[in-house]
């Protein structure tokens, strides 16, 4: 009975919460179906009168964002399984590996994780340059050589930490390798993390920028981020198209979002599922 | 009986084999140009025109919308190693990199040309891109800056059109009537005019004034935006905001393009080179026309003008020189010109009905034509188009209201300072 | 929970495992060297050259840092770069430390609620800008229409030197989705032990929050912290670029798009490098500041 008023007052405060976070993403929506052209709206207009659908069909006739869409899927699609396997071996090699080896790794781990990107854009620029790799996808999918980030690697090492070591011991006993145990021992024990990498680093290939932006030149080449910035400098003040290309990009990943929310929050049921990310540090 | 058949079979065999080694093997060259979708559609026609002249070489387009970017693409492109075989340059901006050395000058090509001559060209179209007494690139276009106008607004508010001798008070007289509040909800909704805020939109005005932009325009060390003649016409140019409204405020600005407006019918007059026209032609809702610029004590008008430059260490030079020359024959800059893109290059191409069409917008392109005795150039050096870059964001502040003229002029002048000491040739 | 394996070393078998646990560590491994390490060392170097791309680089010693020193363009991105970290670093922690809060404990719904809180921090970054560009049009726009309708002042946000700044500050207040995240395993991560004792010595909420909460997540408050002044000092490069292009008059110009545009735009990669260094070494040196004022709060722990 007590509880009334406080569960009251929580939903009242979540609800806040939540309009003030998505409220803006229906006006994106309402923006995105106005007709292009028209003079500035009186007042906040939650559907637009006529409701011109069409503009997500001129996006793609003004650009080529057909193509763009395509190879934004192409290089997330093809990043998720190699940042995968990148680096879940690195977590679980570092999981094995002797205390001062393991604190050594960590530590560089940290280290880079704290190096900014911008640091490293311009020289990272010349070096995939002096490797021939300008204006292809394999500069855009470097980074998946590392992991696409420690961040990565370490959930993974925390992941497999968690694991009891008699499962390790046993098949070791029994002469099976590591590439073995990774593979259906470790692995399947891991699906928490698998999710939560898979979908971080879609989102990282899918969103970036500065990338695409330093290495592609080709048009054809181009992804989704590009094609949008290309778009707003062909019209900067199209706001119904700029609007309808930014739901278009947005799109994949709250729908990758929604379908992996249950292995990416702590459960209610398993510790297991929460724990693995339990230790998010930074 | 057999030893003719084999003499048939090994006679078939060695013609296929000399027919397929007659056939060099398909050159691929990329072209990279700027501009907009239109503009973009444009040079494709070009493209398809000179694949099927020259079917052996296959031209890839490389389309950078803004000049912005334009210049760091190409900059990373350099850097890269990689530019492409062609690139169209404007002359403001291919000083940057001639300075650099990474330029191969057209001049030795165009003299063993058989298709095309120096003296053909307009000279003030080829003058900007001779860099150290060498013609760098070969110039596609000349125009001026013009007034694109909506006749319909005009007419409906009773303004007399522009005629070829306005000035630049019958230019703000007509700027003001078509400033207006036209559904009465009690802010402006329609514009008389819509301009880009740069020190190139404001030279000519400067020059019409008798004033100049630098010290020698031969060889600059200083922008003389200080003189009295210069000042009173920037002073002139800031008042069109700033006193006048007729020109919409930075926010407006930000909420929909001047340009824009024009496209929807809600501005009277644009400033713009011949560039626009591509798109412009897509306007369906209201008539339009350009007109020459106002003037004042004196007439002048600025050139623009793109070329097409071929950087150095390229692999298909022969190729690419093939498609420089194709593009400014007289069959290619008809190709171009029909889609309205370009004032050819080419006197007795820009004075044909190619260009002149009396069938296509804009009706009066004549204007075109009339202005380039008039017309005149920015200096041409290493880092002018910083110089202009810089020069646009203090304008900006004077021109939306934000800081003093004098303040501004000040700062200019001792900031575009350092970009001087860089010199051309 | 489980104990990690340890190898103690044990003859040939043993030998081959370890040794493909480092196969397996080596494309992480060389993706860092050539990836991290061989840049950040070439930039150090690149920071004293002039370079621009085409030519080999010339060495100029200190005459790139001598000429940020008296560049008034990178002391306003500096200046602009710091402050941005001063204002979002610390709201971003309280908001995510409050949301994180709010929505710790499983009831009823409130998966949903912390996926709306999350959605913004993974709205791509341009598709991000793009749509903040046109919530804060003047005249367009829904806030201003908003607080128009509302009888509020609507201040010209992007456009006006003063609010340009603090727009952006805004957006990047709305992405703290990767602390809450932190935060709320942080709070998981705490005993339920902790609650019981401290209820029974009849805390309240706040004092529970005070003396319990805060404390045990203090570590993984200080390392978010030194995180997000990381990640900070870099994120204003997309909203700067496409928002404002570091306008209006300079007010939104960052280091990052400073340095990018020093590079790529007028080819000094070598200045370029050069404002990099500095940005660095001042967050750092912040890093090291707030390491210090809060008493080195960490503990060791097994991270």
């Amino acid at each position: 009975m007590a509880r009334w008023p406080r569960r009251a007052g929580f939903h009242a405060a979540a609800l806040g919460v939540t309009a003030v976070f998505l409220v803006p993403g229906l006006w994106v929506v309402a923006a995105s179906l106005r007709r292009p052209g028209l003079p500035p709206p009186a007042t906040i207009e939650w559907l637009p009168d006529p409701v011109a659908w069409s503009n997500y069909a001129r996006i793609f006739e003004v650009l080529p964002l057909a193509r763009y869409l395509a190879n934004s899927l192409l290089v997330a699609g093809l990043a998720v399984p190699l940042t995968i396997l990148v680096a879940s071996w690195a977590g679980f090699a570092m999981a094995q590996l002797p205390a001062r080896v393991r604190h050594a790794l960590l530590a560089l781990a940290v280290m880079v994780r704290m190096v900014p990107l911008t640091a490293v854009w311009l020289t990272r620029f010349l070096v995939l340059r002096e490797l021939g790799l300008s204006d292809t996808i394999w500069a855009l999918l470097a980074p998946v050589w590392m992991g696409s980030s420690p961040f990565f690697v370490l959930i993974f090492y925390w992941s497999f930490r968690r694991l009891p070591v008699a499962m390790f011991e046993a098949a070791r006993l029994e002469g099976v390798g590591p590439l073995r145990i990774w593979a259906w021992i470790a692995m399947p024990l891991a699906r928490p993390a698998v999710a939560a990498v898979a979908l971080l680093t879609f989102v990282q290939y899918w969103s970036d920028f500065m990338n695409p932006l330093l290495y592609l030149r080709s048009d054809d080449r181009y992804t989704l981020a590009l094609g949008l910035r290309v778009l707003q400098q062909l019209d900067a003040t199209n706001w119904p198209l700029l609007m309808a290309g930014a739901v278009v990009m947005m799109l994949p990943v709250l729908l990758l979002l929604a379908l992996m929310q249950r292995a990416f929050w702590p459960a209610a049921d398993g510790e297991r599922a929460g724990a693995s990310l339990g230790r998010l540090g930074a | 009986m057999s030893r003719a058949l084999v003499g048939l079979l090994l006679a078939a065999v060695s013609l296929g084999q000399s027919a397929g080694a007659a056939e060099p093997p398909a050159e691929r060259i990329s072209f990279m140009v700027f501009g907009d979708i239109a503009e973009k559609a444009a040079y494709e026609q070009l493209v398809a025109d000179f694949t099927r002249h020259h079917p052996r070489i296959q031209v890839s387009l490389i389309h950078i919308p803004s000049q912005g970017d334009y210049r760091k693409r190409l900059g990373v492109d350099f850097a890269a190693g990689n530019p492409a075989d062609i690139v169209l340059l404007n002359y403001r901006r291919y000083g940057a990199f001639a300075a650099k050395g990474v330029l191969e000058p057209l001049g030795p090509y165009l003299e063993r040309s058989r298709v095309i001559r120096e003296r053909d060209f307009y000279p003030q179209a080829l003058e900007p891109f001779r860099w150290g007494g060498a013609l760098m690139c070969i110039p596609q276009n000349l125009s001026s800056l013009v007034v694109y106008y909506n006749r319909d607004l005009f007419d409906r508010a009773g303004v007399p059109r522009p005629t070829d001798d306005w000035t630049w008070d019958d230019f703000l007289h007509a700027a003001r009537a078509l400033t207006r509040d036209t559904k009465g909800a009690g802010r402006i909704d329609q514009y008389g005019l819509g301009t880009e805020v740069s020190i190139f939109r404001l030279a000519p005005f400067v020059w019409q004034n008798g004033g100049e932009l630098v010290d020698d325009p031969k060889a600059p060390t200083r922008l003389a935006l200080d003189a009295p003649l210069t000042r009173e016409a920037l002073q002139w140019f800031v008042d069109l905001q700033v006193t006048h409204h007729v020109v919409p405020d930075l926010a407006e600005e930000k909420a929909e393009s001047s340009e824009r407006r024009f496209l929807n019918g809600r501005l009277g007059m644009f400033l713009n080179s011949r560039r626009g026209v591509p798109t412009y032609r897509t306007i369906t809702s209201f008539d339009w026309d350009v007109a020459p610029l106002p003037r004042r004590r004196q007439r002048a008008g600025i050139l623009h003008a793109d070329a097409y430059c071929m950087p150095k260490g390229g692999r298909a030079k022969a190729a690419a020189w093939a498609f420089i020359e194709y593009a400014n024959s007289p069959e290619g800059q008809r190709s171009i010109a029909t889609t309205g893109r370009t004032v050819p290059s080419l006197r007795a191409l820009a004075e044909s009905p190619a260009f002149l069409d009396p069938g296509s917008k804009p009706a009066s392109s004549r204007v075109f034509l009339t202005e380039v005795p008039f017309i005149r150039a920015v200096p041409v050096t290493e880092g002018w188009i910083d110089v202009e870059d810089l020069a646009g964001e203090e304008l900006a502040r004077a021109f939306y209201g934000r800081a003093g003229i004098d303040e501004v002029i000040a700062t200019t002048i001792q900031r575009a300072a350092p970009f001087f000491k860089r010199q051309r040739n | 929970m489980g104990v990690a394996a340890t190898i103690r070393p044990r003859r040939g078998a043993d030998a081959r495992y370890r040794t493909t646990l480092y196969l397996l560590l080596a494309p992480f491994l060389l993706g860092v060297v050539v990836l991290v390490v061989l840049p950040v060392a070439l930039s150090i170097g690149l920071a004293f050259t002039a370079y621009d791309g085409l030519s080999a680089p010339e060495w100029r010693g200190l005459a790139n840092f001598r000429e940020l020193a008296v560049d008034p363009l990178f002391h306003i991105a500096l200046r602009n770069s710091l402050v941005f970290v001063a204002l979002t670093v610390p709201l971003r922690l309280l908001i995510a430390l409050g949301l994180a809060l709010l929505l710790s404990r499983s009831r009823r719904g409130v998966g949903l609620y912390r996926v709306a809180v999350y959605v913004p921090t993974i709205v791509p970054s341009v598709a991000y800008a793009l749509i903040w560009l046109w919530i804060f049009n003047p005249r367009y726009g829904p806030l201003n229409l908003a607080l128009e309708s509302l009888g509020l002042p609507a201040p010209a946000w992007l456009i006006d030197s003063t609010t340009a700044l603090p727009a952006i500050a805004l957006t990047a207040l709305f992405t703290m989705g990767e602390g809450f995240v932190v935060v709320l395993a942080g709070l998981r991560s705490i005993p339920a032990e902790c609650y019981q004792a401290s209820a029974i010595d009849g805390a309240g909420r706040a004092a529970t929050l005070r003396h319990i909460t805060l404390p045990l997540l203090a570590p993984w408050l200080l390392l978010l912290t030194f995180r997000d002044v990381i990640v900070s000092a870099q994120s204003t490069f997309t909203p700067a670029l496409l928002m404002t292009g570091g306008g209006p008059y300079y007010a939104t110009l960052f280091v990052p798009l400073l340095m990018f545009e020093t590079a790529f735009d007028h080819f000094r990669f070598g200045q370029g490098a050069a404002m990099m260094l500095l940005l660095l070494l001042v967050v750092g040196a912040l890093i090291g500041l707030t390491y210090r004022a809060v008493g080195g709060w960490g503990y060791e722990d097994e991270i």
